[in-house]
C-alpha cells in the first residue's frame, strides 16, 4: 500500500465531519479551523470550472511538486469555497508562481508576509467579493474562503508548514486569509487592472507577499496635500523589510480620501511621486548598526535619507473600502513583485 | 468516503537525488556560503577559525549571494559546485 502522501485519492472509510477533521489535523492539512471534506464529487465540480484553462503549473516551491488540478481543488473545497471561486484561486496561484514573486523566499522567511489577493473587474460583483465597507474583514464567503484556499495550497502543496518550512518569527493573521476586491465604482482614477494593461472587461487577480494592512487614519486633513503628509509619514517605517529589502508596497485608498485627492487634481502618478519623496526615512530614525548593514549590502541612502521603495512605481495604488476617513498601507516582503493574472473564465 | 489528497503532486523533472562523493573536511576546498543576513559573515568567520585549528585555511573561501531575500543565482551555485568539494551554509538569522 502506498504512503498517504503518495496517494491521489484516499479512502477514509465512514468518517463523519468531526472524524475527517481529526484525520486532517493529524495529516497536517489544516490551518487550525474546520475543513470541508474534499470528496471526489465535490472536487470534480470545482475542476469543471477551469476546464478551459489548460496551461500547466510550474513546480511549486519550496516542495517543488507539480500540482494537479484535483489537489488544488481539494484545498479550495476544504477552505469552504464555492466551485465558481476556483478560477480565482488558480489565477492567484499562477501569480504566486511568477518567478519574481519569489515564492520560496516569501514562504521560508522569518518575515511575517502572507499573500495579499486583490480581485479586479467583473468577477468582483459576480462572485460577491467585498470591495466596500470592511473589505479586509469578516463576513463575506468569497473573501474569506478564496484567501483561505490560497493559504491551504501554500501549506499542503508548497509545503509551508509553520515552524518547519514556514519559518516566520511571529506570523500574521493574513496567513489565514487576505482577499478583497478593488472598489472600482468609487475609484476616481482608472481601475488598477486596466492601468496594468488588462481590458476593463477582464477579471484579474493581483497578488503580493505583504504584511497585513496598516491603517492610515486621517479625519482632519481636508486637502490632498494633507492626506499625503499623513500617508507618507505612516509609510516611513524603519522596521519594514522594504527599508533595505527594497520592493513594492500597496496603498489602498479609502473612497473618501480618494475623492479628496482627485478633487485636488492628484493623479495616481503624482500620488506615487509624492509618496516616494515624502516617505523616505531619515537616518536619525535608523540605528547605526542597521545603517552599516544596509550600506554594506548596497542599500545606499540618498544623503541622510533611506527610501522605502526603488522607485515611485513600486508604490501600487488603488481604491477599496467604504465610507470613512481611513486608507491602508501594505508593506511587502521586499524581494518580491506585484503579479497580476487574468482569471480564465 | 473517498477524498482527494490536498498534498498530492507530481515530482518535478530534475528533482532526483544524487549520490555524493565524501568530502575530506581536513583538506578539501570548502565554500563558506553566506545568506547575506546580518552577522552571517561573523558566524562563518568563527567557523573558518575553528577549521583552522586542524587544517589549512587557504582553500576555505567566503561566498555570498546578492540578497538575503532572493535565491542564489544558478551560475553562482554552479561555480561553487565546480570550485569546492564542500560548502557550509549560514541559512538562518
Amino acid at each position: 500500500m502506498k504512503d498517504i502522501a503518495e496517494q491521489e485519492v484516499i479512502d477514509i472509510g465512514d468518517l463523519d465531519i468531526d472524524g475527517f477533521n481529526a484525520f486532517a489535523l493529524e495529516q497536517g492539512w489544516s490551518d487550525g479551523m474546520p475543513l470541508y471534506p474534499p470528496t471526489e464529487a465535490k472536487v470534480a465540480q470545482f475542476v469543471d470550472t477551469v476546464r478551459g484553462d489548460n496551461r500547466p503549473f510550474a513546480p511549486v516551491p519550496p516542495r517543488q511538486v507539480v500540482p494537479t488540478l484535483q489537489a488544488l481543488a481539494a484545498n479550495a473545497v476544504m477552505a469552504g469555497c464555492k466551485p465558481e471561486y476556483f478560477p480565482v484561486v488558480t489565477a492567484a496561484l499562477r501569480g504566486l508562481l511568477d518567478p519574481d514573486y519569489n515564492l520560496h523566499g516569501t514562504l521560508a522567511t522569518t518575515h511575517s508576509c502572507a499573500p495579499m489577493v486583490m480581485v479586479s473587474g467583473p468577477a468582483r460583483k459576480e462572485l460577491a467579493i467585498n470591495c466596500g465597507s470592511n473589505c479586509f474583514g469578516q463576513g463575506w464567503q468569497a473573501n474569506a474562503t478564496i484567501g483561505r484556499a490560497v493559504g491551504l495550497i501554500l501549506l499542503n502543496v508548497a509545503g509551508a508548514k509553520p515552524g518547519e518550512m514556514d519559518r516566520s518569527t511571529q506570523g500574521n493573521p493574513a496567513k489565514y486569509t487576505f482577499c478583497f476586491g478593488e472598489n472600482e465604482e468609487e475609484n476616481p482614477w482608472t481601475p488598477y487592472h486596466v492601468r496594468r494593461g488588462f481590458a476593463p472587461t477582464d477579471s484579474v487577480v493581483t497578488v503580493m507577499s505583504g504584511e497585513g494592512p496598516h491603517n492610515l487614519n486621517d479625519h482632519g486633513s481636508t486637502t490632498g496635500d494633507g492626506l499625503l503628509t499623513t500617508f507618507a509619514g505612516s509609510m516611513a517605517t524603519p522596521g519594514a523589510n522594504t527599508i533595505y529589502g527594497k520592493g513594492p508596497c500597496v496603498v489602498i485608498i479609502g473612497p473618501e480620501h480618494a475623492a479628496t485627492l482627485a478633487r485636488d487634481g492628484y493623479t495616481i502618478e503624482s500620488i506615487q511621486e509624492e509618496l516616494f519623496k515624502r516617505s523616505r526615512v531619515h537616518a536619525s530614525r535608523i540605528s547605526k548598526e542597521n545603517q552599516e548593514t544596509y550600506v554594506s549590502t548596497g542599500h545606499m541612502p540618498d544623503g541622510d535619507w533611506f527610501a522605502i521603495a526603488r522607485s515611485p512605481q513600486d508604490i501600487h495604488i488603488t481604491v477599496a473600502g467604504g465610507p470613512g476617513k481611513h486608507s491602508a498601507f501594505i508593506p511587502s516582503f521586499g524581494g518580491t513583485t506585484v503579479a497580476s493574472v487574468r482569471i480564465a473564465r | 468516503m473517498r477524498i482527494y489528497n490536498p498534498t498530492f503532486g507530481l515530482a518535478a523533472a530534475g528533482g532526483e537525488s544524487m549520490a555524493l562523493k565524501p568530502v575530506n573536511w581536513k583538506s578539501d576546498a570548502i565554500a563558506l556560503f553566506s545568506n547575506s543576513k546580518p552577522n552571517a559573515r561573523e558566524l562563518l568567520d568563527g567557523i573558518r577559525s575553528k577549521l583552522g585549528a586542524f587544517r589549512p585555511t587557504e582553500n576555505i573561501n567566503f561566498v555570498a549571494k546578492n540578497s538575503a531575500s532572493q535565491p542564489a543565482p544558478k551560475d553562482l551555485i554552479e561555480e561553487v559546485a565546480a570550485k569546492y568539494r564542500g560548502a557550509l551554509l549560514a541559512i538562518a538569522d
